[in-house]
């Protein structure tokens, strides 16, 4: 993972400083100060920060602080609302696939899985395309199609997941019955390609099987996630030191080897934090895979079969639910996707954070 | 950036000069924006009422959720009316939705048919006169009837020849007055069916009406969210076989048929202005004006109406008013709010019609001026409800739009004819009946003129497969018999490919034979004249098996196509690395 530890890459020496340990940074133009006490300890700065400073420290500490407050008021009001569904599901709220809260019968089990498949599928195919689109901007384009690519990648970030939403249900959907099918025929026999009530043979066999499926819906959310992975990991790959960059190539990489050996490992962090943070968009996303899918409370392990559920959507079609323990169980809902997003883009950033390039990935 | 910064700022100008010029004509007394949430039953209305009023200044954001997330956001006052096709208080499932704590009261809007829109095909042509019994209809919606070939619905459409295909109903999926209407419609007229279907799902029975339309996992049904979503999947191409429930209207936009209704005087009758205003005569509207409830509808004298042009599925659309000066209601929104509903309750009924919906009768447009009263901060205005052009109005105080309303044509009654002609947004589209059913030539054309001859044999030597020879030439031979099972074999055994189109001559025409089905078309034929088409359906096959000599050259190519990419670079990196030693 530490791509910065290799000291034998050529054109390590010209590039970027590797990050120094923190103490050993204020030694430079001072000096070491002689015999204070002990060998070796680091001595303490103390720098006379003046009122300005002293106030955009208070101000920048207590954004800092803000939005951490934000973040536990959040997860606090989820957790005080949903108390009373939790209180009585207990753990069979992880279990259970039904959605039936007034019959005190519920649980995010088919939910769950059902938001996993469509951000998996949704990660699946946005990655490569949103890397080989990075790649293609920062290095092969030519510079006045890069600024049009890149304005283009940034306004497919803007577009409004309603509209992904009405494109997929109106446009894609029938577009890509057939390889879902043909997929599923020539596949199904590995379980999660299967589908069921799906006759090849027979002519007259409706396609409606193949519909409002997890495959479509992960298609629709990899459209909105794709952008965003797309402009960070360009940001990362545009970050590539210059320096190695050129010795690369006086050592006589071609274009690609440089790509392979310099910009690619140098990014790894910045990739994977792009793609959790598409991860973390994808489990979230609401009204573009409501408008797709539908909904199934039964855990649907099969991708290409019509039938899905999404907790995000769940929480959209059942918000207008009378009773208040069905907003409870609403709640609860939330809370979990909120657990699991938080745990998400944790462990995206402190995979980002070991390497090289992790800083600007965050 | 310059230039874009350029741009941006002659589009800001334009946009602002736009913006003055189309204030200018507004008066002077500008209105507060008003917003509103809930049914998309009634959306087409509404929608175009909000553009209507837009040239007097008002603005009304309307946004189509569902009634249910209607009724739930006028609760929590995040919107200033909703609209929604039942009340509050109803109980689903045995959890009753509490009233909400803001004051409100109903207002009648807008009069409609939930109908049923549906996307079917009979070799290649779109089936347009579809009829279905009250019976029927609760079999396809709780999963018993499931093929468009069953025995009952062949019965309630003796002139069609139904294709052996899947019924894929489609249903709402967010919480709709539309499911609401349906379901207590279901719960009335079809409560066994219902109750069952409730039962298989492990619900309480008997449920009455619910807004969330509960699918059993696996069923072949699929759930899509709002009128738009449900009617919008039933109109592409890949859902063949669809049927679904909305208003009127988004099947008379759409461009498609809905199914024709079997009423209790035994005629099968299409949702239209007058069939729904008909219908409604017998609704009973709560007249106590100290109930909470007051002008809700009842709706049981409606589904067994004896009018024979009732639409047995109308109903009332209501919107939510507040009635009490409180957050996010002000004085000056509930101006906007009254003088809005002033608009559609007179002007507005007169586009009803033509939208797919039906006016409001006199009676109900008078109690919603005086609900219109109980908005605070409203200009009361004194309407003349003659100028208002509602086609329900009449000097004498009777429904004339109900008065003259059409009755049907006797194909249309129960029994073995059937009409030829379209319905909703297909309307200018006739399907082709059976002789036997159709008017003209109904009764004449028994089974005695029998021909075949040459249409059993051409059809089956046309289609042949391995089997079609054989079929062909029983059909030939059988000749007089006019019962065409003969040549429907043939016909079955060839028709798995997609076929191309063929057709007989009139004359000779004996068994005219569906592709899609193999079950003869015409039941005795040959007696009119003209020509019959028989359009073969091209239907998608999936490949025959997996390991075949196509998958063989396809993984072949694959391999080779590897290979020249990646054999060069390969190679010669070999050799240099070779020659570098």
């Amino acid at each position: 993972m530490r791509t910065g530890a290799r000291g034998a890459e050529p054109g390590k020496a010209i590039g970027r400083s590797t990050r120094a340990p923190r103490w050993a940074r204020p030694a430079g133009p001072a000096g070491p100060s002689g015999a204070d006490n002990g060998p070796d300890q680091p001595r303490r700065l103390h720098a006379d920060s003046g009122l300005p400073d002293r106030v955009f420290r208070v101000v920048a500490s207590g954004g800092g602080g803000l939005v951490l407050a934000v973040m536990l008021l959040v997860g606090g009001f989820l957790l005080y609302r949903a108390w009373q569904a939790l209180s009585v599901a207990k753990w069979k709220f992880l279990t259970t696939s039904a959605w039936e809260p007034d019959a005190h019968h519920f649980g995010i089990a088919a939910v769950m899985v059902g938001t996993c498949l469509i951000a998996l599928v949704a990660v699946i195919v946005a990655v490569p395309l949103a890397i080989g689109t990075a790649l293609y901007i920062t290095e092969y384009a030519p510079p006045r199609l890069r600024r049009t690519l890149v304005s283009i990648v940034d306004l497919m970030a803007a577009v409004p997941s309603v509209v992904y939403g009405l494109w997929g249900l109106f446009f894609l959907q029938g577009k890509v019955i057939g390889l879902a099918r043909w997929i599923s025929t020539n596949f199904g026999w590995i379980p999660p390609f299967k589908v069921d009530g799906a006759d090849p043979h027979d002519p007259l066999a409706t396609p409606t099987v193949y519909t409002a499926s997890t495959f479509i819906a992960g298609l629709v959310v990899a459209m909105m996630v794709a952008p965003i992975i797309c402009s960070v990991v360009r940001e990362v790959f545009s970050q590539t030191p210059v320096g190695e960059r050129e010795g690369a190539y006086a050592l006589g990489a071609t274009r690609w080897g440089v790509i392979r050996s310099v910009v690619l490992p140098f990014a790894k962090g910045g990739m994977i934090g792009g793609t959790m943070l598409g991860l973390g968009r994808a489990l979230g996303e609401t009204i573009g895979v409501y408008m797709v899918i539908s909904p199934v409370f039964k855990v649907q392990w099969h991708v290409f079969q019509s039938g899905t559920s999404s907790v995000s959507s769940l929480i959209a079609l059942r918000y207008g639910e009378a009773s208040k323990f069905g907003m409870s169980a609403l709640m609860a809902a939330g809370l979990a996707l909120f657990v699991m997003t938080l745990v998400v883009n944790f462990a995206a950033s402190s995979i980002a954070a070991r390497s090289r390039s992790g800083a600007t990935a965050e | 950036m310059r230039r874009i910064r350029a741009a941006a700022a002659a589009f800001a100008m334009l946009l602002c000069s736009l913006l003055i010029l189309g204030q200018a004509p507004a008066r002077a007394d500008s209105y507060a924006r008003i917003s509103g949430a809930g049914s998309t039953w009634s959306q087409n209305a509404i929608d175009q009422w909000r553009r209507e009023v837009t040239q007097y200044g008002m603005t009304v954001d309307y946004a189509g959720t569902g009634s249910s997330d209607g009724r739930q956001q006028f609760a929590n006052g995040t919107v200033d009316f909703a609209v929604s096709e039942i009340p509050y208080g109803m109980t689903e499932f045995g959890v009753r939705e509490p009233p909400p704590r803001r004051g409100y009261a109903y207002m009648p809007i807008v009069a409609g048919g939930t109908s049923f829109m549906y996307n079917l095909k009979i070799g290649g042509h779109q089936v347009t006169n579809l009829r279905l019994s009250g019976n029927s209809l609760a079999k396809i919606f709780t999963g018993k009837i499931t093929n468009w070939s069953d025995p009952q619905l062949r019965a309630d459409n003796p002139g069609l020849t139904l294709p052996n295909r899947k019924i894929i109903p489609v249903v709402r999926s967010d919480g709709s007055g539309t499911t609401a209407q349906f379901t207590l419609w279901m719960s009335k007229q079809q409560g066994a069916l219902w109750n069952d279907y409730c039962q298989r799902l492990g619900k309480p029975t008997p449920c009455g009406l619910t807004s969330y339309y509960p699918v059993i996992p696996g069923s072949g049904f699929i759930a899509q969210s709002g009128s738009l979503g449900v009617s919008g999947y039933t109109r592409q191409g890949y859902a063949e076989g669809a049927i679904t429930y909305v208003e009127y209207s988004y099947a008379v936009t759409t461009g498609f048929p809905v199914a024709k209704i079997l009423n209790s005087a035994g005629y099968y009758t299409e949702p239209t202005a007058a069939n729904v205003a008909v219908a409604l005569l017998q609704a009973q509207i709560n007249q106590d004006k100290n109930s909470s409830q007051y002008l809700t509808q009842i709706l049981d004298n409606v589904y067994t109406n004896t009018d024979k042009r009732t639409y047995p599925l109308s109903s009332y659309s209501y919107m939510i008013i507040p009635t009490r000066l409180e957050s996010p209601l002000t004085a000056d929104k509930g101006r906007t709010l009254g003088a809005f509903s002033y608009y559609f309750l007179c002007e507005g009924q007169r586009q009803a019609q033509p939208l797919g919906f039906s006016p409001l009768p006199i009676n109900l447009v008078q109690a919603g001026f005086d609900q219109i009263k109980r908005i605070p901060g409203v200009q009361t205005q004194s309407i003349n409800i003659q100028g208002c052009h509602n086609p329900t109005f009449s000097t004498d105080g009777t429904n004339t739009l109900a008065k003259n309303a059409p009755f049907p044509p006797a194909c249309d009654k129960q029994g073995p004819l059937q009409c030829a002609t379209g319905t909703a947004g297909a309307r200018n589209v006739t399907t082709p009946v059976k002789p036997a059913a159709s008017t003209s030539g109904g009764s004449s054309s028994g089974g005695s003129s029998s021909g075949g001859t040459a249409s059993g044999g051409t059809t089956g030597a046309t289609s042949g497969g391995n089997t079609g020879g054989s079929g062909g030439s029983t059909g030939g031979s059988a000749g007089g018999s006019a019962s065409g099972g003969t040549a429907s074999g043939g016909t079955t055994a060839g028709g798995t490919t997609a076929g191309g189109t063929t057709t007989t001559a009139g004359g000779t025409t004996g068994g005219k034979v569906d592709p899609d089905t193999g079950l003869p078309a015409g039941d005795a034929g040959g007696s009119t004249g003209g020509a019959q088409d028989i359009a073969a359906s091209s239907v998608a096959v999936g490949n025959d098996s997996f390991w075949g000599m196509r998958t063989w050259l396809m993984g072949l190519s694959a391999l080779v196509l590897l290979a020249v990419v990646l054999a060069p670079p390969t190679i010669a990196r070999r050799l240099n690395r070779g020659g570098r030693r």
